[in-house]
């Protein structure tokens, strides 16, 4: 019972996937550039070791926002983000999974009562202004520097745009990773204050209860992806502003950078012990740092005709995504607490130390739930080696019939010229 | 990746034997005319021979330079427009083929008096050609140097127009010793040669908008 209070979170996670990949290999697949059946398999594989490896830190900031300790609160703060962003997506605003979940907790913190760290919110609401700023000042760095090689060394259009097409599965690849470690904290971050499991032990890797939590929610990220992911990606690519092969990876790599910066402990870490601010670690909306990253290259080549209507929506959805997800919240978890008599929270100063709900929220299950965990995360993760590798040899083998086929085209060809006329 | 980059080599190794056999067909083209006018009909049938030859290799590297960009995604954005270009040049080795086989198949008479105007034309014309191909050439290494190398492609192409102009009025206005049938005749193997340059400056204009909007 209690593994169906995740199903929020995994939706969450779905729709993340289907909407925030396009931020990834858009501009590469609506160029075509790399085809959406490989972009699809990257982007998956590097979501998933992004969040189980780095997703821990941007986490870490949600929780200091609100900790959701009660399992039904965690379910209907993530639904009550999961649904403004499907309602807000039907109405085509540009909306952030990222707010929506701010504006859930927030809407948790005030229901139960909790106080809200205005330092922390601070901090987060900072970062959604500077993620896609500071895209934007990338983009125009890495394309000036990008133009100035190309300029410079003169390599012939065909072996560059071989090195573009190497450099988006590379900037992809990486933004994935950073896109899984930014943004599980949306996903599963409410979940890893009210859910605590037993280590899982896989021989060469240890998962931690939050880890076990942030891979099934990479998977699902990787569900959204491969399911839904095809048609935002074609759309993105003309979506915005047409852009070409190189404008494309810089883009990525830019989109990357901020996702990585604002997710990274190390480097956060490294910042602070040579006396600089530390890097915020809050997850930042992909789609608003892409849309800053675009608009880095129209400001480049002198654009006069950006549109200043997107940036009024980013700027409104720093606003109504977040109140609307908090009054959704708010009145959801009104429903399931007097409807449902489901426990949804409690205001944490009110706790006796030491009989930390956190604790009997999460002995509940007991040992069972950890073996249908290890169960499940193991099935899906033996399911998902099983596919890729059919996938790869079935790839091989039409490369090869290619080949073949190409050869003899051409030997047919030369045979036919050597006939006498 | 090693498959991506022996792709990528052999299809640049393609294109730039493509632009040669051009190249090397515009100076086949200028020796076979030159031959024909001095009389020298064994090394013009050589020539007629070569450009034969360099046709036939030039459409095939064009199917499969075309063929390799389709079946290896290579450069999505801009495969239409080079496979477009590479078409345009195509259309002069196709003239200097033909041209070649005109002047073999139909021997057409040429006055002593016309003999350096026809030089004249063939080199203003040829001159076209050669001239775009460093341009051609750029476009794939250099787009920003690719216009000011066309400005000669364009003015060779209003040479050999100055030319042509000024020969098919001295055929028709100041010989009459000629008839119609041969003047006629003369004006057509003109219109023949100044074909390429027309082509030349066909294939300009596409390259100069590639250029610009590669660079944007």
């Amino acid at each position: 019972m209690i593994l169906l209070f995740l199903v929020s979170g995994l939706f969450l996670g779905w729709s993340l996937g289907a909407n925030d990949a396009s931020n990834v290999f858009g501009s590469a697949v609506g160029s075509k550039m790399i085809s959406f059946r490989n972009a699809a398999i990257i982007a998956s594989v590097f979501v998933i070791a992004g969040a189980v490896i780095q997703g821990e830190g941007a986490s870490e900031t949600l929780g200091r926002l609100g900790s959701v300790n009660a399992i039904g609160g965690a379910f209907t703060v993530a639904l009550a983000a999961a649904v403004t962003v499907l309602i807000m997506t039907r109405f085509a605003i540009p909306v952030s999974t990222t707010q929506a979940i701010v504006g859930a907790i927030i809407g948790w913190n005030l229901f139960t009562g909790n106080p809200t760290d205005s330092r922390t919110l601070s901090e987060i609401v900072l970062t959604w202004v500077s993620g896609p700023v500071l895209g934007a000042v990338f983009s125009i760095f890495l394309y000036f520097l990008l133009k100035k090689i190309k300029r410079s060394l003169q390599i012939h259009l065909v072996r560059f745009e071989s090195y573009i097409r190497q450099g988006l599965i590379i900037a992809g690849a990486f933004a994935a990773y950073s896109l899984g470690a930014n943004n599980i904290a949306n996903v599963m971050g409410v979940f890893v204050p009210a859910f605590r499991l037993e280590d899982l032990d896989l021989g060469f890797f240890v998962l931690s209860s939050a880890r076990q939590l942030f891979l099934l929610g990479g998977l699902a990220i990787a569900a959204g992806i491969i399911s839904y992911s095809r048609k935002v990606m074609d759309t993105v690519g003309s979506g915005i502003m047409e852009l070409s092969g190189e404008a494309a990876f810089v883009v990525v790599l830019a989109e990357s950078l901020v996702l990585f910066m604002f997710s990274s402990s190390g480097l956060s870490d490294l910042l602070k012990s040579i006396g600089l601010p530390p890097v915020p670690l809050v997850p930042v909306s992909s789609s608003q740092v892409l849309i800053g990253a675009v608009i880095g290259i129209g400001l480049y080549r002198g654009s006069a005709n950006i549109n200043f209507r997107v940036l009024g929506e980013i700027a409104a959805g720093w606003v109504t995504t977040p109140v609307a997800a908090g009054l959704l919240c708010f009145f959801s978890l009104f429903l399931v607490k007097n409807i449902f008599s489901i426990e949804v929270g409690y205001d944490s100063s009110l706790t006796v130390p030491g009989s930390s709900l956190q604790g009997y929220m999460t002995t509940e299950g007991g040992k069972s739930i950890n073996g249908i965990f290890r169960n499940i995360l193991l099935g899906l993760m033996t399911a998902g080696t099983v596919a890729a590798t059919l996938y790869f040899t079935q790839e091989a083998r039409k490369n090869r019939e290619l080949r073949k086929s190409e050869e003899k085209f051409w030997g047919n060809l030369k045979t036919g010229k050597k006939k006498p006329d | 990746m090693a498959l991506f980059t022996r792709t990528t080599r052999n299809l640049i190794i393609k294109i730039d034997e493509f632009f040669d056999d051009i190249d090397l067909g515009l100076l086949v083209f200028r020796e076979g005319v030159k031959a024909y006018l001095d009389n020298d009909m064994q090394t013009f049938e050589r020539h007629v021979l070569k450009a034969e030859a360099l046709e036939s290799n030039a459409d095939k590297l064009q199917r499969s330079i075309e063929n390799d960009m389709i079946t290896q995604s290579i450069l999505p954005q801009h495969r239409a427009e080079v496979s477009t270009l590479i078409d345009e040049m195509d259309e002069i080795i196709d003239t200097i083929k033909s041209s070649l086989n005109e002047f073999y198949i139909e021997l057409p008479e040429i006055p002593l008096s016309l003999k350096k105007n026809l030089l004249s034309l063939t080199e203003a014309s040829v001159s076209a050609g050669e001239e775009l191909i460093p341009a051609a050439r750029a476009y794939f290494k250099a787009p920003f140097t690719v216009r000011e190398k066309l400005l000669k492609v364009y003015y060779f192409e209003s040479e050999t127009d100055r030319i042509s102009k000024s020969t098919k009025k001295t055929i028709f206005q100041e010989m009459n010793e000629l008839d119609l049938a041969q003047k006629a005749h003369l004006r057509y193997i003109i219109h023949h040669i100044e074909n390429i340059s027309d082509n030349a400056q066909k294939a300009a204009d596409l390259l100069s908008i590639m250029a610009i909007k590669i660079m944007m």
